[in-house]
């Protein structure tokens, strides 16, 4: 019964995707010209957009099960990742919406136009980020409907890389700020409601003093991580959210800087709204489905339900549930797949219409390979691995273009070039290392961020300096680009409204 | 085939296959000595645009660090309970968010405040 109302969901968010994505574009293609249209999204969808295509895997099933497994340590990562976009607000926003880039690569050609050398590695740094990102998702969903219906593993994978595939194909993902606004909703509604039933009904039961009391302590009896775990993870996860390749994409549907300033301020608000309730399912989560265990504490949001309800209403929750999490794999995944695409069609398709038709199924099709012969780490603890890669390569690139005119080419390319191969190298090598063992060296290669961030950004500093002859004649004026705010812009205060539109 | 026709074929544009641009750079020229006094406004928009940004970061990752240290130097801090939850909880679960988004908003105001003053004084 479980199994048939979860797939039941499944379909009709996947029917509901598909849908909106085709007819959305039909109806964008009539009634305006959809290029224009998308630079006068209102930041309310813009921001929602964004929400829908950031809250991942990691975020939707991967904190509940972050928090049951190392308790008190776990909230850090949902704090991390809101967090990594008031970075974005910060350093990023306005400036990136003024370049008029698209993409990453995008950026670092406008900046150094001479050097093909380093959009050629931006572009490969970006193939293997989205590439790392999207074998998490695959990982949830195997997860998801191996543990909801009892379907083998590869089925989930499976149907994610097939609806993202039709609709990215199709056009339709790519134009539709709608689909991926409506997902941050259905998301948020599909961990609501579970929360809100399973709150109700577990309340009365700790009207009992000594139940009450109890929670303090099975709260404090997990053991976390270590301060130089925390230290690192709040590091990657704050500055990796800087280079995210999907996410940048999205500030370009923004009318000015100052839009995309005020999109990203609403984006923070929605994320911390959201992210109260895996945290609240978390702590339902260690007081109700501790015995999991950790290869299954993922599974916590979807299992929470059955524990404290029995017969058809279980199966409903664990039904919305699943809905919810299908939605989080295919709006991020397909958010990653038509910036991977991008990438690859541009690099080695000429950029036609038939290599991004190919490389979206190159997109797609290797993570579920890669998925389905890795196993699933903590979701939550994957992607945060991504965050310190990112954080490492993309991160020093961006800040340092935008605020430093004596960046040069040669400094970005060694920047990046060391900031990947020791993250790389340190979380390759934390693989092979036994889990046992808890020195600071080991936890130094399985958490590199607070380190390999801060050297890649030393070594993008001085190599710059060396080669101070070669910052580019154009620099000055690129920088005016990006911070001079925009003819149209009319200063804040005066009645908002129409200049969002 | 009718000359008619003929015509109409001739007008007819050629058929162009959709490609994304191969260079997406914008073709920037350098800046000109005359314009070094706007190239100076610009250099001072951007340093009071980094100042406000690097300290608004520098508190977020102060406020951050200090949280961590300060939960893993003092676990006394778990004994508290508020609803029998455990302040720790409380603060990291709950309490940073409004923090964030409170930084967000002040940072917004600052930023925009900065870019009226550059306007007013660059025309």
């Amino acid at each position: 019964m479980t199994g048939v109302l979860s797939i039941l969901a499944l379909l009709m968010v996947c029917v509901a995707t598909m849908l909106i994505a085709f007819y959305g574009l039909r109806l964008s293609r009539t009634t305006s010209d959809f290029y224009v249209a998308s630079r006068t999204v209102k930041p309310w969808w813009n921001a929602s957009a964004i929400g829908g295509e950031y809250l991942s895997a990691a975020s939707f099933l991967g904190v509940a099960g972050l928090i049951v497994l190392s308790g008190q340590s776990g909230l850090w990562f949902p704090i991390g990742y809101t967090a990594g976009y008031l970075m974005l607000l910060l350093f990023v926003a306005a400036p990136l919406r003024r370049s008029q880039a698209y993409t990453i690569p995008d950026f670092a050609q406008i900046r150094f136009e001479d050097s093909v050398l380093l959009r050629k590695i931006t572009t490969y740094l970006v193939v293997i980020i989205c590439w790392l990102y999207i074998v998490p998702q695959m990982h949830g969903a195997s997860l998801t409907l191996s543990i909801a219906t009892g379907l083998p593993g590869w089925v989930g994978p499976v149907i994610v890389a097939a609806v993202v595939c039709l609709t990215v194909v199709s056009g339709g993902m790519r134009s539709v700020t709608f689909v991926q606004a409506f997902q941050y909703w259905f998301k948020l509604a599909a961990l609501v409601i579970p929360t809100l039933f399973v709150l109700f009904q577990v309340m009365p039961e700790y009207s009992v003093p000594e139940r009450a009391a109890a929670v303090a302590g099975q709260l404090q009896s997990i053991g976390g991580m270590s301060l130089y775990e925390t230290i690192s993870i709040i590091l990657a996860l704050l500055f990796g959210t800087l280079g995210l390749p999907h996410v940048l994409v999205r500030f370009y549907t923004n009318p000015s800087g100052q839009a995309a300033r005020t999109t990203t301020a609403i984006v923070l608000c929605l994320l911390s709204v959201f992210y109260l309730l895996p945290t609240t399912l978390g702590v339902l989560g260690i007081l109700y489905t501790q015995d999991l265990g950790a290869n299954n504490a993922d599974a916590t949001i979807l299992l929470l339900p059955q524990r404290i309800f029995d017969g058809f209403l279980a199966d409903l929750l664990t039904a919305i549930v699943v809905g919810g999490a299908f939605a989080a794999f295919l709006s991020t995944t397909s958010g990653l797949a038509v910036s991977l695409a991008g990438a690859l069609s541009q690099e080695f398709f000429q950029g036609t219409v038939r290599g991004f038709r190919i490389s979206t199924v190159l997109a797609t099709a290797l993570p579920v390979l890669i998925a389905l012969l890795t196993n699933s780490l903590a979701l939550a603890g994957a992607i945060g691995n991504v965050f310190a890669f990112t954080a490492s390569t993309i991160c020093p690139l961006l800040l340092l273009g935008i605020w430093w005119r004596s960046l040069t080419a040669r400094g970005a390319i060694a920047g990046m070039s060391v900031g990947a191969a020791c993250c790389g190298l340190a979380l390759l090598g934390s693989n092979m290392l036994p889990e046992s063992s808890d020195s600071l060296w080991v936890l130094m290669l399985r958490q590199p961020a607070a380190w390999s961030v801060p050297l890649a950004f030393v070594v993008m500093i001085l190599v710059s300096k060396s080669t101070r002859r070669r910052v580019p004649a154009n620099a000055d004026r690129v920088m005016e680009l990006l911070h001079v705010p925009e003819r149209s812009y009319k200063p804040a205060g005066d009645t908002g409204a129409d200049r969002l539109r | 085939m009718s000359p008619e026709q003929d015509r109409f074929a001739e007008q007819r544009p050629q058929r162009v296959r959709v490609q994304a641009p191969q260079n997406a750079s914008l073709n920037i020229a350098a800046a000109r000595p005359e314009q070094s006094a706007e190239t100076f406004y610009v250099r001072q928009l951007i340093r009071s645009q980094l100042r406000l940004a690097v300290a608004v970061a520098a508190g977020l990752l102060i406020m951050l660090v200090g949280i961590s240290a300060i939960l893993a130097f003092w676990p006394v801090v778990a004994q508290v309970t508020l609803f029998h939850i455990p302040l720790p909880w409380w603060i990291l679960g709950v309490g940073i968010y409004p923090m964030i988004i409170v930084a967000g908003l002040l940072f917004n105001r600052a930023a925009a405040r900065n870019e009226r003053r550059y306007r007013s004084i660059s025309r």
